[in-house]
């Protein structure tokens, strides 16, 4: 059986960028829940550099889990014991005037795509450039099909975009 | 260090403003404005509102003129003290007094620290706030008599002088029982000092932090910042907030004001571009 939880990589999920309120309360409780449906033990990470240090951060916060570099990864379908992966990605950081990237009229319209695709574990036709140019956060999403077979229906845990960037918490089982 | 104030307990770095409640016609600041009790009462809920943890309760005006007998200043200040510890059970009420048969009538009906501005000028002061399970404020005046001015009072080295009778004062304290973690230092700025010592003691204040008692800084709208500026009575409050900024920098614990927020604000900012604490709340570039 694999287990894939998708988060994304808000830095302040870190804790050296805690502040006394956390602007970021309810995102990390709706990461830390999916990850702890996870099986414990080893966790294989899928994400850019600063993805996998938000994902080793909420790993350890969740405790009981090993953060794991991808060796040669494998789908559900080669059988064998139970994997878990977590991959730490987003959409677009151009959805509003005051979001990172300023407004992008084509984000709205990217990001409507990427979560229909991500909702059936299906992002083969994704835009990486056109993602990039969005600052959408792509290097794990775009390794999902090594992990899961195609039209794995996802559990949308959250789905916002509070800063301006599109943030999802989804859930896999295959 | 953990700070304990009667009652109440802070956790270390931990920053506390101290508001300034005057039972007195005559303070140089507010001029009488809460000599009425429900006036300062008003001022006590006026303070607690705006985020002070503790109120410094004083019935006698630290400057020269007429003599306020003890019974006098307890008529000002110990019912008043019950009244507020009534209302507000988890605020730390000081009384600024040098009497101890003043500080054992507070501390009977709920004071939590005795705030002694003149430096130990009544022996049995230490007694009294140790029986009453009071903390300790330990001011520097270089010995002069309460209520007097500074005339030509000259020190071979202010700081070193501050830290050695604040020190001796805080050990004589704890000698008395009360407990270390209740003991707290003031280099009390003004107070047997002119404004070029007040701004020595500022400048080195992280000098009188490294005794490790925590250190209290009252510097509200006082004479060196007047001096400085030359600026009256109700035009020092930036040259206070520069200096609290300077004080907050070195690691000073407890700010005594008559601005709340003000301060609170600056001892904040400080406090977190020091390393000691963290923004309020930091989304910008993160996310």
């Amino acid at each position: 059986m694999t287990r894939v939880v998708l988060v994304p990589g808000v830095l302040a999920l870190l804790p050296e960028y805690a502040g006394l309120e956390d602007p970021v309360a309810e995102l990390r409780a709706a990461c830390l829940g999916a990850i702890a449906w996870l099986e414990s033990g080893p966790v294989t990470v899928l994400a850019d550099p600063q993805g996998a240090r938000v994902a080793k951060a909420l790993l350890e916060a969740c405790g009981g889990f090993e953060a794991q570099a991808p060796g040669r990864l494998r789908t559900s379908t080669s059988g064998g014991t139970a994997a878990s992966y977590l991959v730490v990605g987003n959409g677009s950081a151009c959805r509003s005037e005051r979001a990172p990237g300023h407004l992008d009229e084509r984000a709205a319209a990217y990001d409507d795509a990427l979560r229909a695709g991500l909702a059936s574990s299906d992002v083969n036709g994704l835009d990486l450039d056109l993602g990039r140019s969005l600052l959408a956060s792509l290097d794990g999403i775009a390794r999902l099909p090594e992990v899961l077979p195609d039209g794995t229906p996802a559990q949308i845990d959250y789905d916002d975009d509070p800063f301006g960037v599109q943030y999802w918490v989804m859930r896999w089982q295959a | 260090m953990t700070l304990r104030l009667g009652r109440h307990s802070f956790e270390d770095e931990a920053t506390l403003m101290m508001a300034i409640v005057n039972r007195t016609p005559d303070s140089f600041y507010d001029r009488g404005a809460t000599w009425a009790e429900d006036s300062a009462f008003s001022r006590v809920e006026l303070v607690v509102s705006q985020g002070a943890e503790i109120v410094d309760i004083g019935g006698i005006k630290a400057a020269p003129g007429v003599e306020i007998s003890a019974a006098e200043e307890m008529s000002r200040v110990v019912d008043f003290v019950a009244r507020v510890r009534a209302a507000y059970p988890t605020l730390v009420i000081s009384v600024d007094t040098w009497r101890a048969s003043v500080a054992a009538a507070v501390c009977a009906v709920g004071a939590d620290v005795i705030n002694d501005a003149w430096g130990g000028a009544d022996p049995e002061l230490v007694d009294a706030a140790a029986e009453g399970g009071a903390a300790v404020i330990c001011t520097h005046t270089g010995g002069v008599t309460p209520r007097t001015r500074p005339y030509r009072i000259e020190y071979d080295d202010v700081v070193a002088a501050a830290i050695a009778d604040t020190v001796a004062y805080a050990e004589r304290a704890v000698a008395a029982g009360v407990s270390r973690e209740s003991v707290v230092i003031d280099p009390a700025h003004d107070f047997g000092k002119n404004t070029f010592h007040s701004l020595e003691v500022t400048r080195r204040l992280g000098e009188m932090v490294d005794t490790g008692y925590p250190v209290l800084v009252s510097l509200s709208n006082k004479d060196f910042v007047g001096e400085t500026l030359d600026l009256p009575v109700g035009e020092r409050l930036v040259g206070t907030l520069a200096a609290t900024a300077i004080c907050a920098l070195a690691g000073a614990r407890i700010y005594r004001v008559h601005e709340v927020v003000e301060t609170r604000q600056v001892v904040d900012m400080v406090s977190s571009i020091a390393g000691r604490r963290p923004p309020r709340r930091a989304i910008r570039g993160l996310q």
